[in-house]
């Protein structure tokens, strides 16, 4: 509970419109879409820096806990009150302050959503790469805040290579600037990628400058099916070490291209093992010929049909099966767990059989979807929460999914974050004295621990 | 009550909330109880017991368009319309009908048209015809019957669309009829303010009025009242709505149609693109045109976004409706087509009366209006 001359307070920071704490707002700000829900004490929607800052020092004073939330798309758990308090929300600041052309960045308020600044920096011929599944619908700050990734991945890598600077508010009150819009910096401490991936837990991310690339003129999708996973598997560690770097490299297994097919989607022939789905991007030239090149790579290792889009019409019918596949494998179960382990890209056909295994030894129910170009994996586990013995179950999977893909020198998240999904996992990956360092700086940056308490840390 | 048969659906929301990249209300109004999502995890919690239903439920489930585009993008496929419905009517009987719902609802109760006005005069667009034959349109029999549905009936704003399209309706020679004061409202009004047990009766006589004049086929100009029939009315009766119809007569050569030279964009209602499933029929119309150019929103088809006036929005919060109506205008603009056409008389309202009220200069048009155009005739 927060005191009542608290939150008079806090609206008028913000102003009574701004300040949510009827039952019904609480509630709608009790979940993101990863599972467990946690009720916030109070809901304050911020219009500024300023604002930002008053609210921070109010707090920490009070030690009242605040989450930073964007459009709550998360599967981590990252932006639900774990520990009550106050739900910070970023609806009202969602400008793009700027694009700019010559310096190649935009500047922009943590609201914004992905797409939006991806349609507007298109208007300049120009490119923000990151392209999480929730893009339509997911902030930058949330992005910066959980570094995420996307299919773009495999060529452009994630958000934090894309983050040239920040302004944060901390926890105090007092608001810092890292980095700036130069390409280069390496004055002290790089606490731009610091607060990359961070999950709220350090500062209030307020404003981002992002770098933007010349929008790449023509690009070729093509779609390929292999009767043997194996061999799908082994076309990607291919087209990788052939020097073509493919703008997306897509796998999707026989369980999940089964489930689209009854979902109502695309039909596969029966004998589909796997469908990898391949993107490559650049001059109409260079895209053409290497477009050719996959479609020979594939051939060669035993897909059975490859389809090359020739227009931007047939792309999108070959993106549809991928785009499906999620709902389609929610749709089948009342729960699906998103796994997000991730291997070096050579291991990906032994991280694939480890899964299938696992499934076998578990009676689970598990398809993968795999951003496959750089080895991050979604295995998609359909439950029901209900079923304590199934529960329990998938919790063991897991447990040794994790295992196996650090064992392989991977990651026990690619791309999807820690937060309460996979806090019990964090030691199996990090020493616990690199756990302390962490420790540490968070308790430079949030001494009395009032953001996002309940996360990894 | 009939929650609990449609909890399944709340479990299979997965709370992604992707339903926000194009549900019109939530990028207006921002917080998350505004959103899809929000309003289905609103109903999960009443379901169990957690929320009671308060007047803040009933306005929080009165701003939503009832467009579908939520239905398109939800992964999981949600079944989201039925639960904002059933929800509304959950609303309704228990804590009474929504105040700004209430005067619309009343008057289709007591006369059986949403304006309140007498029933009898639910023809009076009739007046201005220059020419009209001795029947005036309300024969003993007819093979069609044109169900002109209560907005084009009562507002003058768009009483052009049944005007127009009578005269090509007979033009084209069909035995058609209209009902007159014995067509009553669709009932769709009700579904949108929670009381959809009340349509029973109006059903029944529409239902038996048709019959009455031994049709076979029923058109609508208004998409609402054709998703309703199609929805809700037990019938082996043929619908159609006035685009189908009338690309059907293009198609047999019935309607020869002349060249206009003009650049158009084409508006998809709600209720006949995303929810019906009619896209083409109106393009086709518009192909059929010789020298038209057609240029498409950036948003078309099933990913068409509201106009603004659709789910009883414009009785429950005004200003809400004219932002959405405000944004659909800037779509338009944007193609740089001069007029914009569209195939339903609240489209047409929404967006005539937003421009209006801006000083835009863009004309608003429903197809049938550039299609009696396209044969010739002047319009009066």
């Amino acid at each position: 509970m927060i005191a009542n001359p608290v939150v008079e307070e806090l609206r008028s920071i913000v102003g009574p419109d701004w300040v949510l704490d009827t039952p019904e707002d609480l509630a709608t700000y009790s979940y993101d879409a990863f599972l467990p829900e946690f009720k916030p004490d109070v809901v304050v929607v911020p219009s500024s820096t300023e604002e930002i800052s008053r609210i921070m020092r109010l707090a920490n004073g009070e030690g009242i806990p605040v989450t930073p939330r964007g459009a709550g798309t998360n599967i981590c758990g990252g932006s639900v009150a774990k520990e009550g308090g106050l739900i910070m929300a970023f609806h009202r600041m969602n400008r793009i302050l700027e694009i700019d052309v010559e310096n190649r960045c935009a500047v922009v308020q943590p609201g914004v959503v992905n797409a939006d600044l991806q349609k507007t920096a298109a208007r300049y011929g120009l490119l923000y790469p990151p392209d999480p599944a929730s893009m339509f619908v997911s902030t930058i700050g949330g992005n910066v805040a959980l570094n995420a990734g996307g299919p773009r991945g495999v060529k452009y890598g994630v958000t934090k290579d894309y983050l040239l600077g920040l302004q944060i508010v901390l926890p105090s009150g007092d608001v810092i600037r890292t980095g700036g819009k130069t390409m280069k910096n390496v004055t002290g401490y790089d606490l731009t990628r610091l607060m990359c991936g961070s999950e709220g837990t350090l500062g209030i991310i307020t404003e981002i400058i992002v770098k933007l690339l010349p929008l790449p003129p023509a690009k070729a999708t093509l779609q390929a099916i292999f009767t043997d996973l194996d061999d799908a598997a082994n076309t990607v560690s291919a087209i990788v070490g052939s020097g073509i770097v493919p703008t997306t490299l897509e796998l999707i297994d026989k369980v999940v291209l089964n489930v689209i097919g009854n979902y109502g989607g695309a039909h596969f022939r029966k004998d589909a093992e796997a469908l990898l789905l391949i993107e490559v991007d650049g001059e109409a030239a260079l895209v053409q010929s290497q477009g050719e090149r996959i479609e020979k790579f594939c051939k060669e290792r035993g897909a059975v049909e490859v389809e090359r889009a020739g227009t931007p019409e047939e792309a999108e019918k070959l993106w549809q099966a991928r785009r499906t596949a999620f709902g389609a494998v929610a749709s089948l179960r009342p729960n699906c767990i998103v796994e997000d382990a991730t291997v070096p890209v050579k291991r990906l056909p032994e991280m694939i059989r480890k899964i299938v295994e696992l499934a076998e030894k578990y009676r689970l129910e598990i398809g993968v979807l795999a951003h496959a170009g750089d080895g991050n994996l979604h295995p998609l586990i359909m439950t029901d929460l209900r079923d304590k013995d199934e529960m329990g179950r998938i919790d063991r999977a897991m447990q040794e999914m994790v295992d196996a893909a650090i064992a392989m020198g991977g990651t026990l998240s690619g791309e999807h974050g820690i937060g309460i999904a996979k806090k019990r996992f964090m030691k199996m990956e990090v020493s616990e004295s690199a756990l302390e360092i962490m420790r540490g700086i968070k308790r430079v940056f949030d001494p009395n621990n009032i953001l996002n308490p309940g996360s990894f840390l | 009550m009939i929650l609990h048969e449609i909890s399944d659906g709340f479990d299979q929301c997965i709370k992604c909330g992707l339903c926000q990249a194009t549900c019109p209300v939530c990028k207006e109004l921002l917080l998350e109880k505004y959103t899809p999502r929000g309003k289905v995890q609103l109903a999960r919690y009443y379901g169990k017991g957690e929320l009671a239903l308060s007047d803040q439920f009933r306005d929080i489930f009165s701003k939503c368009l009832l467009c579908g585009s939520c239905s398109v993008t939800c992964p999981s496929g949600v079944d989201l319309k039925t639960i904002f419905l059933e929800m509304r009517r959950e609303i309704a009987e228990k804590r009474g009908l929504h105040p700004s719902m209430k005067e619309a609802v009343i008057a289709v109760y007591e006369q059986r048209n949403i304006s309140g006005e007498d029933n009898r005069e639910r023809a009076e667009w009739r007046e201005s015809l220059k020419s009209i034959p001795d029947h005036l349109y309300e024969k003993d029999e007819a093979q069609v019957a044109y169900f002109v549905g209560c907005v084009a009936s009562f507002f003058p704003m768009v009483q052009v669309i049944p005007q127009t399209l009578v005269q090509i309706l007979e033009r084209a020679k069909v035995d058609f009829s209209i009902l007159g004061g014995e067509e009553w409202c669709c009932g769709f009004p009700l579904l949108g303010a929670g009381v959809p047990e009340r349509m029973k009766e109006l059903i029944e006589h529409n239902l038996e009025k048709v019959h009455a004049l031994g049709a076979r086929d029923v058109v609508f100009s208004c998409p609402s009242c054709y998703r309703t029939w199609k929805e809700y009315y037990a019938s082996d009766l043929n619908l159609f709505h006035s685009t189908q119809f009338l690309e059907k007569l293009i198609t047999e050569g019935i309607l020869p149609l002349r060249e206009m030279k003009m650049t158009v964009t084409y508006h998809d209602p709600c209720d006949l693109g995303r929810n019906s499933g009619v896209f083409e029929a109106p393009r086709r119309i518009l192909r059929a045109i010789p020298g038209l150019t057609l240029v498409e929103l950036e948003n078309n088809r099933a990913k068409s976004i509201c106009c603004g006036g659709g789910g009883n929005v414009e009785m429950a919060d005004p200003n809400l409706s004219a932002a959405i109506a405000q944004k659909k205008l800037e779509e338009v603009r944007a193609t740089g087509a001069e007029v914009v056409v569209t195939s339903c008389q609240q489209c047409v309202r929404t967006m005539k009366g937003r421009a209006r009220r801006q000083k835009m200069d863009l004309r608003v048009m429903d197809v049938t209006e550039l299609v009696l155009q396209a044969m010739g005739v002047p319009s009066d």
